[in-house]
């Protein structure tokens, strides 16, 4: 284990030294000026080039990147150029918001997702299989912004249970937080809840069908224990694979949710600053979510070896 | 039954803002000045002696005098179905107290006072900071830090100080802060937005009296326009010499003091207690809470979680306009969108081919198609109603005749022209106009091949001149026909990115910048208008209508027609519960 946890570090590193790259260079082959950006329409051409020798934006590109990851390395994101913010704080404040978001979502969508992929796997092809499964498409084809939009017109703006109001900490207020944090929650979940029930549909049908539930279902167990200990402990990996990627899926994917609902994330300030071509906060803001995401891959590897003995991390 | 909405085209129509001019030469600087202060006593905020004055509260009386002029508002108004109640906000003596819920549609990127960074920063930095000059609910141009204000000759502007007015931290503002403000403006490393207007602009100075003198190379009839725009806000030099980063706090002398920014969450102001006109502000505060999203903006607004809301997306305005509690203000005078050319390349190089363009627009049918009715086409200059230079006899000029579209193509040599139309996909004002216009060039038979792209980009693809032809649309700056100058002057930011130059238009242009006369001026920019519709530096579109919505308890804001929207008398905004 602790061999396997010190490579992966070793890889996480690497992972990220490419990704850094990657978006680097990315960022700055695409079109868009973030001077213009920041000077707005009736900048002149002379104060354009000035703020961009004053960001530094008119230095070669190897010594961009070579002064940048050098204060990544110290630890230091830099500064916004839009804000004049440090990056690291806005991508700290907004990270909070961004987990609370993703996690509430993905452990609803496990409560709900996976008994009912239990029932759909279960009884196969019959009704409740067919009202489920096509819910469950129903889930995943509506997109956010309708899902989301559909929400706030009906729990704010008919029946007036949640009003959108000012974005409050839990620590300020608890009880109208809550209020706040349900109908994104629920967004984000419409389309979960449908690829976690699916995912277990389809294992559950899948294991159901091997010969050892039958010699468990022959020794006399019961239904319960045929289920739960026997079946949805072996079919319960991909289940956690796709968790794993809806997880990583949500860490950036937020943005339409947090634009409806007024939610301060990470994926508004991602989007914000590919909008401003602020590059110091969209290359930190890319670099916390790859290592959020290659830490959540690790601990679904961690997390297979516990559910399966017979998988072993390596 | 709750339908309020007015349109400001009458405000517009009526405003006096040309009045101001004063010939610099015939006068002393004594007549000029007091001339200054007699002709901002016509406004509302008068702040002679002192500022001691009760403010009235304005909006009953402007908007009294604006819907008496009803159906002679501006151009096309007839296009809005529903838009044209009087409206009865300003009613009853103002009440102190309440915090106004404001949804604002960007989350401003910072608060450096001389950058603009789009209206809604401006909306939030304007009530912080103050102007030396600013608009009252009509309009028309007044004193705000200036008690008074004139020309002492032809290229000196003085401005008096109000006495006694502080900053947001208790020192006195001063002359000095004034000078050191536009040195800081002038200094390239500001990137200051107004630094290019300015060009003329030798030297500040501070005179004795509490007054200010601003020292040009060439007359500039527009710099108390200028001064009352955003991006020229007064700021105290000890405090910015302190050190402080501009962008992330702000301490001005403005209606309500800055407290605390959650980033994508809110802004806190609190009121000013010393704010130098007294009584004002009558709000304890104003939170503004970034809601980007239009429905839930509007949701919001609807379901009372903010009082106040900016930027009402047009696809909702009759909703709004129709729902009992809420009323909407907007213009339909301001916001414009053109199509443009490349001026040395074909074949956007051939004045037929421009003309054709020009000829192939419904503009009323695009108002439709773009905007659900809520805009007004543009036939002839672009000009409105009321300001220095509107040319009602050119009004049609560009009638569609799609025929004679495509006869101008045929002696081109042009028939069935084939050429890419670049736009954004990023603002719908920009994007929709642009999609109506594709489907009208096509009864020309002009095929355009629409390309959308992000805002950034396209912005870099008009600088590089990527693509023939592009759909834009903005906003001028201020109430003074001089703002065309950045778009067909040939040192204009928009003339150069159309690769335009026009000698007789430069002339005209800078003739009309020096001219302090104003008969003289109208003379002058109605032959700019003429010019440009004979030469087609651009071809214009169509008006959006645009402004505010609020919950009918909101008083005494008014939404002004006038430089880039200024919300200015959001100072004066109070809360009827």
């Amino acid at each position: 284990m602790t061999q396997y946890l010190a490579r992966r570090g070793i890889y996480l590193l690497v992972q990220l030294l490419v990704v850094a790259t990657v978006v680097f260079m990315l960022l700055r082959l695409v079109p868009g000026d973030p001077a213009r950006a920041i000077l707005g329409d009736t900048a002149t051409e002379e104060q354009v080039a000035r703020v961009r020798h004053q960001l530094g934006l008119d230095q070669p590109i190897y010594r961009q990147y070579v002064s940048w990851m050098a204060d990544v390395l110290r630890g230091d994101l830099g500064t916004s150029i839009t804000s004049g913010r440090p990056v690291a704080t806005d991508v700290r404040d907004r990270l909070g918001n961004s987990l609370e978001l993703i996690v509430l979502a993905t452990a609803l969508s496990l409560i709900i997702g996976l008994p009912l992929g239990i029932i759909a796997g279960l009884r196969a092809n019959r009704l409740p299989d067919f009202v489920l499964s096509a819910a469950a498409m129903l889930g995943l084809s509506l997109p956010g912004f309708v899902v989301g939009t559909v929400l706030l017109l009906i729990f704010a703006l008919r029946l007036r249970w949640l009003p959108q109001t000012q974005f409050v900490e839990w620590s300020e207020d608890p009880a109208g937080h809550f209020k706040l944090v349900i109908l994104p929650v629920l967004t984000l979940a419409a389309s979960t809840v449908a690829v976690i029930m699916r995912m277990t549909r389809s294992s559950m049908l899948e294991v159901v069908r091997q010969d050892y539930i039958k010699l468990a279902r022959a020794k006399g167990l019961s239904e319960r224990t045929v289920i739960l200990r026997h079946a949805l402990r072996n079919a319960i990996n991909p289940v956690v694979s796709v968790v794993g990627l809806e997880l990583a899926t949500l860490l950036g994917g937020t943005v339409i949710v947090e634009t409806i609902f007024g939610w301060p994330g990470l994926s508004s300030l991602l989007i914000a600053g590919v909008r401003a071509r602020d590059y110091p906060v969209v290359q930190g803001v890319v670099l916390l979510i790859a290592v959020l995401t290659i830490l959540i891959n690790i601990a679904v590897d961690i997390a297979y070896a516990v559910l399966d003995p017979r998988i072993r991390v390596s | 039954m709750a339908e309020e909405h007015k349109t400001h085209e009458q405000i517009a129509a009526n405003n006096p803002l040309t009045k101001l001019w004063i010939p610099g030469s015939a006068i002393s600087r004594r007549q000029a000045l007091k001339l200054g202060g007699m002709l901002t006593a016509g406004s509302v905020l008068i702040a002679c002696g002192g500022g001691d004055e009760e403010p009235t509260p304005t909006t009953s009386s402007s908007n009294g005098s604006s819907s008496d002029s009803g159906s002679s508002g501006g151009s096309g108004s007839a296009a809005t179905p529903g838009a044209t109640e009087t409206p009865s906000q300003a009613t009853g003596t103002p009440k102190r107290g309440g915090i106004l819920r404001y949804g604002l549609s960007t989350d401003p990127s910072n608060f450096e006072p001389h950058v603009s960074t789009g209206a809604a920063s401006g909306a939030v930095k304007l009530m912080v900071y103050s102007t030396l000059l600013t608009y009252d609910a009509n309009g028309q141009l007044i004193g705000d830090l200036a008690e008074e204000f004139g020309w002492v000759d032809d290229t000196t502007f003085e401005v008096k100080l109000r006495k006694g007015v502080t900053f947001h931290n208790g020192d006195e503002l001063t002359p000095e802060d004034v000078v050191f403000t536009f040195e800081r403006i002038m200094h390239p490393d500001t990137a200051a937005s107004i630094a290019g207007r300015l060009v003329a602009l030798e030297r500040v100075e501070a005179g004795d009296g509490n007054t200010v003198r601003f020292h040009l190379s060439t007359p500039l009839a527009t710099l108390p326009y200028i001064l009352a725009m955003n991006p020229s806000m007064i700021v105290s030099k000890k405090w910015i010499e302190s050190g402080v980063d501009p962008k992330t706090t702000m301490m001005g002398t403005g209606p309500f003091k800055f407290v605390e920014r959650k980033p994508g969450v809110s802004i806190e102001l609190v009121r000013n207690e010393n704010y130098f006109i007294s009584d004002l502000p009558y709000l304890d505060g104003i939170t503004f809470i970034p809601m980007p999203d239009d429905n839930a903006r509007v949701t919001a607004l609807r379901t009372g979680t903010v009082d106040f809301i900016d930027y009402v997306p047009y696809t909702q305005m009759d909703a709004l306009a129709q729902q009992d509690g809420i009323v909407l203000q907007t213009d339909k005078v301001l916001g414009f969108g053109w199509l443009g050319f490349v001026h040395d390349q074909a074949p956007g190089n051939d004045l037929r081919v421009r003309q054709a363009f020009a000829y192939a627009l419904d503009r009323e049918k695009m108002v439709q198609i773009a905007f659900n009715g809520h805009g007004a086409p543009i036939t002839g200059g672009l000009i409105p109603e009321g300001w220095v230079g509107y040319s009602p006899d050119l009004e049609g000029t560009y009638d569609v005749d799609y025929e004679k579209a495509k006869s101008l193509l045929q002696e081109a040599g042009l028939s069935g022209l084939t050429v890419d139309m670049l736009t954004t996909s990023t603002y719908s004002v920009i994007q929709r106009p642009a999609i109506a216009a594709q489907a009208e060039l096509k009864n020309a038979g002009i095929e355009a091949n629409l390309i959308q792209e992000e805002w950034l980009t396209f912005r870099q693809s008009v600088q590089d001149a990527k693509y023939p032809v592009h759909v834009w649309g903005t906003a001028p700056d201020f109430n003074d026909p001089d703002f065309l100058t950045d778009y067909i002057g040939s040192s204009g930011s928009f003339a150069k990115q159309f690769h335009f130059s026009d000698e007789r238009l430069d002339q005209l242009l800078t003739e009309g910048r020096q001219t302090t006369d104003e008969s003289l001026r109208h003379e002058i920019y109605h032959e700019v208008e003429k010019r440009v519709l004979e030469i087609l530096p651009w071809v214009y579109l169509i008006r959006r209508e645009q402004g505010e919505a609020m919950a009918e308890y909101v008083k005494g804001y008014t939404h002004l027609a006038a430089g880039s929207w200024s919300q200015i008398t959001l100072r004066e905004a109070w809360l009827d519960k």
